[in-house]
């Protein structure tokens, strides 16, 4: 039995021995794609549409700002619309340590900051489909990646890779993920959930060059088991414009932008 | 008619041997295509706009009736062992094919989110089973001061806890319910205790254990009857052959019921029941007739018996056939499926019972010869017996006419104290396992019933960020919970935005109210779906903040609980209205009240339907409007202190105890037609009404006394039945039986006698 798998492995590697990246690891491929180069800073406006199953909408708009700094990237975001949460802000210290983030919350009818401690990384984001994992805050290490297969999907090759978590109680069992080859930014992305079915289901609608740096632009994330949906569109994206650090402070979010 | 019925004594072979083809076809079909329907929400109908709406608000807000696993540990939940237990049961519940994982509630998956002085803390209460005691009394703390779970997931005394699994109405099965009580047993051990209750978990028992019990006790009830009657008939055959007439008439109903694809519903396992009662009755009549005929000659062939039996007795059980399949016929005016097929399939099988007493029994006795009658001398007393009743009775009207009218009058009274219970607990046992875990539940926690009432601003956007309307909101839950006792927990999107503003309050009580501001509502809102789980918010207002979902849990399901929260919510229904908000009601609960009354309601309708039907159809029979009133006074005797006696036993009317009254009915015309139709058979022959009313007596009066000892005696089988409807259904069909048979022995035949009725003066070949 050992022998054999010995032998499909083999198989598997010289079968793929001739193609460019034949040396990369799943593991590898996911690093790419996680530190794929984003840019210092970006700015743009968020409209986040919200569908249940009924087909009713709840619409956001969201004017939101973010910068790397290295070992923290720091973002913070104003919301626009609807009119009784105007003004409403939200700020998030994301640490490249296991540090959990740091989150702030503004609301304008308090009148005061607040701290938000949570232990669960799985909440979700704003209410939408995402979690903050989903939006890129999960940690290489966290999984044991494995390249699949390669496949073609809308016309771009991609690598198909399985993400499985090493905490048994994390909410995915496990991920599956289509990567374009050539820029490693995702195509999709497969949830499934603790008793291995298909959760959620991430689709790049959209990749815009900006200022060098492909950014997601568009996205959907489906819920299949509860069928709800949440799209993001992003407009106004600038990269690299040199976005102030003290932009990213309690007083900054009670004044608003 | 009569000429057909003899040419058929010329063939009893093919008949004998056409009805087994028939039989063993429809036999097969019944084995093969038959299949118990348990979903209760298809006994419901689906097009009333009550449930129409219902089903609507259950899919807006997800409600769905939950599974409760209760964890019992009397040394209190908070222990490395108990708690481990509950999260192991509740991934184990996740991960059944039949729940969803995201319906699954308890302390394990439940969010704490707790105020400090400088911010907001959303934790699991745990996720890793904590071990050392400091975390353990930590962990304990945190739940103390959550009202969001203490009283709610742990019992206040710390010594329970639950596990809520929602499933879908169609989802429970006796091996789903094994399964569960087999996993859950599996956790128990010297310290903890577990239980199983629920909606789901009773309306499964109680749609399996009702129509089980009946497959149990039915042979019992046809095993006495046959014995009985051997006793009375003195003949094993004929006992036998009206046997027959039950069983196919039973076996054709349930088989065509197969073969037009019908399933079988709670309510069709009266069926037989009703079969038996009415049934025997034709055989009964048309064997105490031939019994007759034999005394007077002994020496007729087998052949001038049946030919005899056919040309008397052929007319009354025509006519009573008919008027009790009529009776039954008028439920198809009843809103409810199972209760229409019920109606149409009795009355079948009723018709059918008529067929085969008026085919096969002769044809029984061209094959098997006639009974033996033996040469008892109590026949001598048992005509002295009925001379003397008959000759009492006659010259002691005024008595019957007086007893008839006190009983009415105090069955009257009995009446008003009726009640109608939806209730599907009160059905079983007070010390079955299933009451007393939901009294277990119900005495720890808020309530094992739920009413759910939504508020709707009809499309008005943002209706319930108004603090003003849930500042309302929050006043009615108070009132209710306050006012009732038997309401123990209110729930809703109060209970959240009181919980986040005392959260960014840093915890402090006097937040734990609506804010005055509407932005400020809206940003807590946010702020729950942006820190907590945004699916909770669903499951209590909807998308567009105009539909709210406001649970009631309830200590009992009976209508009167129901009923008492109704009123009180009720009263707030002008304030809602100055809102622009209207109520309405959903969920299982409200369904099960609803339900119970759209029987009811169709049960009078049928009830005063089919009386009126039967009296025009007895005056056409009988040429007679009169004798058409005279023969429903039984039935209205029968009817009344049926319901009297059940008011004053404080037996309330349910689906079961409602459905009887159409056994009245069908029984109480029975004996009326055969005694007035004998009645007026003796009435040509002459005009001595002492005479007259002594004669029917020693015919029909015997026939009915039989057949109500025979009936009686088969149903008091039912008083030791497990499932306390049916013995309410047992006790009221032999009183049922039994005041029929009074009343039309006595106060009818004493309304033929006053009457001024001439049965002559019809043409003479009717009697022929």
């Amino acid at each position: 039995m050992r022998t054999l798998k010995l032998v499909v492995v083999a198989i598997i590697f010289l079968a793929t021995g001739f193609s460019a990246n034949a040396q990369l690891t799943g593991t590898q491929i996911i690093d790419k794609t996680y530190n794929r180069a984003t840019g210092e800073d970006q700015t743009s406006t968020l409209k986040m549409t919200l569908t249940n199953k009924q087909g009713k909408q709840r619409i956001r708009t969201i004017k939101q700002f973010s910068k790397d700094f290295g070992d923290v990237e720091k973002s913070i975001m104003f919301f626009q619309s609807p009119a009784d949460v105007k003004n409403t802000s939200f700020m998030n210290w994301s640490y490249d340590s296991d540090k959990s983030d740091d989150q702030w919350i503004y609301l304008p009818a308090l009148k005061r900051v607040k701290r938000i401690s949570s232990d669960s990384k799985s909440d979700y984001f704003m209410g939408s489909d995402f979690t903050y994992d989903d939006l890129g805050d999960r940690k290489l290490n966290a999984d044991n990646h494995k390249l699949l297969r390669e496949e073609i999907i809308n016309g771009k090759a991609c690598y198909v890779v399985e993400s499985i978590s090493k905490d048994e109680d994390y909410m995915y069992s496990k991920t599956i993920t289509w990567i374009d080859k050539s820029n490693f930014v995702g195509v999709k992305k497969e949830f499934y959930d603790e008793v291995e079915e298909l959760l959620k289901i991430l689709t790049i609608k959209k990749v815009e060059e900006i200022s060098g740096f492909y950014v997601i632009t568009n996205s959907e994330m489906k819920n299949v088991q509860k069928n709800h949906k949440t799209t993001m569109i992003l407009s106004g994206v600038k990269v690299n414009t040199g976005v102030s650090a003290s932009k990213f402070s309690e007083r900054i979010m009670t004044r608003g932008i | 008619m009569e000429n057909i019925l003899k040419k058929l004594l010329k063939a009893p072979w093919v008949i004998v041997a056409l009805t087994i083809v028939i039989s063993a076809f429809l036999f097969w079909q019944m084995k093969e295509n038959s299949r118990m329907e348990t979903n209760l929400d298809k006994y419901m109908p689906q097009e009333h706009p009550a449930f129409v709406f219902s089903d609507q608000a259950e899919e807006w807000f997800g409600i769905n009736d939950g599974i409760i696993v209760a964890i019992e540990n009397k040394n209190g939940i908070f222990n490395t062992e108990t708690l481990d237990t509950l999260k192991q049961l509740t991934k184990r519940l996740q991960k059944m094919d039949e729940i969803e994982k995201a319906d699954v509630t308890s302390l394990y998956t439940a969010d704490n989110i707790v105020g400090s002085e400088d911010g907001m803390d959303v934790k699991r209460f745990y996720k890793r089973v904590p071990k050392t005691t400091e975390k353990i009394n930590n962990l304990k703390q945190n739940v103390i001061k959550n009202e969001m779970v203490y009283g709610r997931l742990v019992s206040t005394d710390t010594t329970v806890t639950v596990v809520i699994a929602e499933i879908k109405d169609d989802v429970f099965t006796q091996e789903f319910y094994n399964e569960i009580l087999e996993l859950v047993k599996s956790y128990e051990n010297e310290n903890i205790k577990l239980y199983v209750a629920g909606r789901p978990i009773v309306e499964g028992t109680m749609a399996l254990l009702g129509p089980a019990d009946m497959k149990k006790m039915v042979p019992i009830v046809l095993l006495v009857i046959t014995l009985v009657l051997i006793i009375m008939l003195r003949s094993v055959k004929s006992t036998l052959l009206t046997m027959a007439v039950v069983f196919l008439s039973t076996l054709w109903a349930f088989g065509v019921m197969a073969v037009s694809g019908i399933p079988i519903y709670a309510v069709s396992t009266m069926i037989p029941v009703m079969l038996i009662a009415i049934g025997v009755a034709d055989g009964i009549h048309l064997y105490s007739h031939l019994q007759l005929f034999l005394r007077k000659n002994p020496n007729a062939t087998k052949k001038e018996g049946a030919i005899d039996m056919i040309q008397n007795m052929w007319k009354p059980v025509v006519m009573t056939s008919i008027t009790t399949a009529i009776g039954f016929v008028s439920l198809l005016t009843s809103e409810v499926y199972p209760i229409k097929y019920f109606g149409i399939f009795t009355a079948f099988g009723v018709l059918m019972a008529m067929v085969f007493s008026l085919v096969l029994i002769p044809a029984g006795i061209m094959i098997f010869g006639l009974p033996k009658v033996k040469k008892v001398k109590s026949s001598n007393s048992e005509n002295k017996l009925a001379r003397n009743f008959s000759d009492w009775i006659v010259n002691h009207k005024s008595i019957s006419i007086f007893a008839t009218i006190a009983i009415v009058a105090v069955s009257i009274i009995g009446m008003q104290k009726i009640w109608i219970n939806s209730s599907f607990l009160d059905k079983f046992e007070n010390d079955s396992d299933i009451v007393l875990t939901d009294k277990f539940i119900n005495d720890h926690f808020g309530g094992t019933t739920t009413l759910n009432l939504i508020l709707d601003a009809n499309g008005k956007k943002d209706a319930f960020k108004n603090p003003e309307v849930l500042k309302l909101v929050d006043k009615m839950q108070h009132k209710v919970q306050n006012d009732l006792p038997v309401v123990g927990n209110t729930f809703s999107l109060t209970d959240y935005i009181n919980r986040m503003n005392k959260v960014m309050n840093a915890d402090d009580e006097k937040f734990n109210t609506i804010p005055d501001s509407r932005d400020m509502v809206a940003q807590y809102l946010l702020l729950y779906e942006m820190s907590g789980d945004p699916e909770n918010l669903n499951k209590v207002v909807n998308y567009d903040y105009e539909k709210l979902n406001i649970t009631f849990q309830l200590k009992s399901d009976n209508s009167k609980a129901l009923n008492s929260a109704l009123e009180v919510i009720n009263s707030f229904e002008s304030d809602f209205k100055k809102q622009g908000i209207k109520i309405k009601y959903a969920g299982s609960g409200y369904k099960g009240l609803i339900f119970t009354d759209l029987i009811l309601e169709g049960q009078i309708m049928s009830l005063i339907l089919s009386l009126i039907i039967i009296i025009v159809l007895i005056s056409i029979m009988f040429k007679n409007i009169k004798i058409g009133f005279i023969a429903s006074v039984p039935i209205i005797v029968t009817a009344g202190i049926s319901f009297g006696v059940m008011g004053f036993l404080d037996i309330p009317l349910s689906t079961t105890t409602a459905l009887l009254s159409s056994i009245a009915i069908g029984i109480g015309i029975d004996y009326a037609v055969h005694f007035i139709e004998q009645y007026r058979i003796n009435a040509r022959k002459t005009s001595d009404k002492l005479i007259i009313a002594e004669k029917t007596m020693a015919h029909s009066g015997r026939a009915i006394t039989y057949n109500a000892i025979v009936v009686i005696a088969g149903f008091m089988v039912l008083l030791f039945s497990v499932f306390p409807p049916n013995r309410e259904l047992g006790a009221l069909v032999s009183l049922n039986m039994f005041t029929s048979f009074i009343g039309t022995v006595t106060i009818m035949l004493v309304l033929l006698n006053i009457s001024k009725i001439n049965f002559n003066n019809k043409s003479n070949k009717e009697a022929k």
